[in-house]
């Protein structure tokens, strides 16, 4: 019996040193990511899935929290030797923010030894993840918002697509003539969208230099023109919802979709919402020019999103770790993103009508023909700037806070951090 | 003649204390005391490196706006939820009590304490609709009674949006108090309120010379964690209106937390925290003294 005993415990001990051995030839590299939801959660753990099998040497173990608990868990993460070794990140301020940890690989050397690779991904996406000179981030999907509007109506109407301010104020005033007296469906309790207006605005307005200073914590933010985005975007808001800050964008939208406000300002992202709801036709329009502005009315408020890698881990780890971030984006992971998920990939050549439907791609036409994204506000910018825009421009529309003394508490932001 | 119990040595019974000692101190005075440190630095949660800046944090948050709205804010919160938690749910918890009420008083007991076991979460979201100025039920109600001047965009204005996360508080939080105030009314021996019947006593009478001094302690209770409860308050607010619009309805704990996790501000999060642990204690005390708890009349 004993014997037994000792031949059963010696195979167990064998087969955990073979099974210890085999597993040490594995590189165990460590993802992180930000879907733990429907359906991109799904669609990473089959890549994952497909890489192993391709990689029987590459192990990638992946964890996820959902978008505020991994901005918090990334942040403390990025300050210690825990870093995953490939990782998910937002692009301008967020990213930079964790670059300047020293714990995020400049992928410089990864692009210039593959520019097959390097060159697939669409090239106005690369910008916003570059920081100092140096490209930290792999853009991964992108996205733009564009006025949505409410095709049906516009032909009866007789409504043109504005191209400029003045004419998008006139098409509003046609729009209340004929019942809609809401025609701008708008929410703004959640303070990201007052951003996304503003971020869109001060893009148009003012100077792109001083506009890149000030973004970039070299300014002071006193230029008047300042002043004047931020008074645009009160006129603008008599055309809007009332009280749009006490309604959050999801209403806004869903507002739109109902058909009872005939525009509304959304990211190409919710296109999918619209697809399945909307029972008109739809259409979308990049913010119009505004007369005197010294912006490129070309550009498209939008950012990619991204991927890094640890400069921390061991080199085999960092190697393995480049090979599954080349695997995901790549024009394969970009398809099956575009069509399992709905979100539109960076890599070129991702989409056609097998996978996008018409209204997809004009979407992705619009991001082409944008000359570079305008990043969110409140992504370009350090968050204590942001804020103080985003609650002043909310105080701005509840007649709190006139234009000068918001940007009075953007210069005490700016001044605080320099 | 004092005699040594067997198996007890001097050190044993701080063996039995250690253990707590030990919980209480990792988890609660080491990380206060080292959040009065942190509250002297300059330190982001993305970088290992903290720079020294002495009562910096202090001086820039006496000069702080939004400290002093949040101030604001916190005092409504605790003088209205002193009233309605502290005040009228005793009036409620009293009027169930009374004879009078005894066949339904179990329900209208049951009816108010359900809002209690409602996660706050879900009430802010329920809320949310309560007051949505287009869908809601108090504009729509407003309207259907011909009151449509005073519909009112009730959590996007700054005047009214701090006081629709308060009144939410109150519905969500007396059922509580009440159903306190019942055990203790409860506890209180038959026989005072017949002594004081045969004195001729009425009904308020009783309440105020019988109820009154017998609940006392228990509305001393109620009174630190209402009142100290007020100025912690986070879930309410950053789920109804986030601080906003703008930070007209912020509170100390949501302006930290906007600070520490939105804004990158450890260390002026830090500085918030112990402003609301010094606010805690001070009120604590005044109140131990106020009430005299413990020492009888």
């Amino acid at each position: 019996m004993n014997k037994r005993i000792a031949l059963m415990l010696a195979l167990a001990i064998s087969l955990t040193l073979v099974c210890s051995v085999a597993l040490a030839d594995k590189v165990t590299v460590n993802f992180f990511h930000r879907w733990p939801n429907e359906p991109k959660f799904s669609y990473l753990n089959k890549l994952i899935e497909e890489f192993e099998a391709a990689n029987p040497d590459i192990d990638i173990v992946a964890d996820c929290v959902l978008n505020d608990s991994y901005k918090e868990k990334i942040r403390v993460l990025v300050s210690t030797d825990d870093l995953p070794d490939v990782f998910f990140s937002w692009s301008g301020a967020f990213g930079e923010n964790l670059t300047k940890s020293g714990r995020v690989l400049a992928l410089d050397d990864v692009i210039a030894a593959d520019p097959e690779w390097a060159d697939q991904i669409v090239d106005s996406q690369w910008a916003p993840f570059n920081y100092d000179g140096k490209q930290y981030g792999t853009p991964w999907s992108m996205d733009g918002k564009a006025f949505f509007y409410n095709v049906d109506v516009f032909s009866e109407l007789g409504l043109e697509v504005p191209t400029t301010l003045e004419e998008l104020y006139a098409v509003c005033e046609t729009l209340k003539e004929n019942g809609y007296e809401e025609p701008i469906s708008a929410g703004f309790s959640d303070q990201w969208a007052v951003s996304h207006y503003l971020g869109t605005i001060c893009q148009r307005v003012v100077d792109p230099e001083v506009l890149a200073k000030d973004y970039t914590g070299g300014g002071d933010f006193t230029d008047e023109a300042y002043i004047t985005a931020l008074n645009i975007f009160k006129d603008m808001s008599q055309y809007m919802t009332a009280d749009p800050c006490s309604v959050n964008h999801e209403f806004a939208r869903n507002v739109f979709i109902m058909g009872e406000s005939p525009i509304c300002y959304m990211q190409l992202a919710e296109i999918k919402y619209l697809r399945d709801d909307a029972e008109f036709e739809y259409a979308f329009f990049n913010f119009p020019a505004v007369e005197g502005g010294k912006g490129d009315p070309g550009q498209l408020t939008g950012a990619p999103e991204g991927m890094m890698i640890s400069a921390t881990a061991e080199p085999e780890v960092q190697e393995a770790a480049i090979k599954f971030m080349k695997f995901i984006i790549s024009k394969e992971g970009g398809y099956r993103m575009i069509a399992e998920t709905g979100e539109i990939s960076c890599v070129q050549g991702a989409w056609d009508e097998t996978n996008c439907d018409a209204k997809q791609l004009e979407a992705i036409d619009l991001i082409l023909a944008s000359t570079e994204p305008a990043i969110w506000q409140d992504c370009a910018t350090d968050a204590t700037i942001a804020n103080a825009f985003m609650a002043g421009g909310q105080l701005l529309l509840t007649g709190d806070m006139t234009a000068e003394d918001v940007m009075a508490s953007v210069q005490t932001a700016a001044a605080a951090i320099q | 003649m004092q005699t040594k119990r067997a198996g007890m040595s001097f050190i044993t019974p701080y063996l039995y204390v250690i253990p707590c000692v030990l919980l209480l101190g990792i988890f609660v005075y080491i990380p206060l005391v080292a959040n009065f440190y942190y509250s002297t630095l300059s330190f982001s949660a993305f970088s290992p490196e903290k720079t020294f800046v002495g009562l910096q944090n202090y001086k820039e948050m006496f000069a702080d706006p939004i400290i002093r709205t949040a101030l604001v804010n916190n005092v409504w919160y605790c003088v209205i939820s002193v009233i309605f938690q502290v005040g009228l749910s005793l009036g409620i918890a009293a009027v169930l009590e009374d004879k009078v009420l005894r066949r339904v008083s179990t329900l209208l007991r049951t009816m108010y304490f359900l809002p209690v076991l409602i996660s706050m979460t879900v009430v802010a979201l329920l809320f949310s609709f309560v007051y949505h100025p287009k869908i809601g039920l108090i504009n729509a109600g407003l309207e259907m009674i011909g009151l449509d001047s005073l519909t009112h965009a009730w959590t996007g204005s700054t005047d009214t949006a701090i006081f629709a996360a308060i009144a939410m508080s109150q519905w969500h939080s007396m059922g509580y108090t009440m159903m306190l105030y019942i055990v203790a009314i409860q506890g209180i021996p038959t026989d005072l309120y017949e002594a004081a019947e045969i004195d001729g006593a009425g009904r308020l009478r009783r309440f105020i010379h019988v109820t009154l001094p017998q609940v006392r302690e228990m509305a001393f209770v109620m009174m630190v964690t209402t009142v100290t409860g007020a100025f912690m308050v986070f879930n309410d607010v950053y789920i109804l209106t986030g601080g906003g619009p703008g930070n007209s309805s912020t509170t100390l704990a949501v302006y930290m937390y906007k600070n520490g996790f939105a804004l990158d501000k450890m260390g002026y999060a830090s500085t918030i925290s112990v402003l609301m642990l010094i606010i805690c204690m001070i009120l604590a005390l005044i109140q131990n003294n106020a009430f005299r708890s413990g020492k009888g009349d």
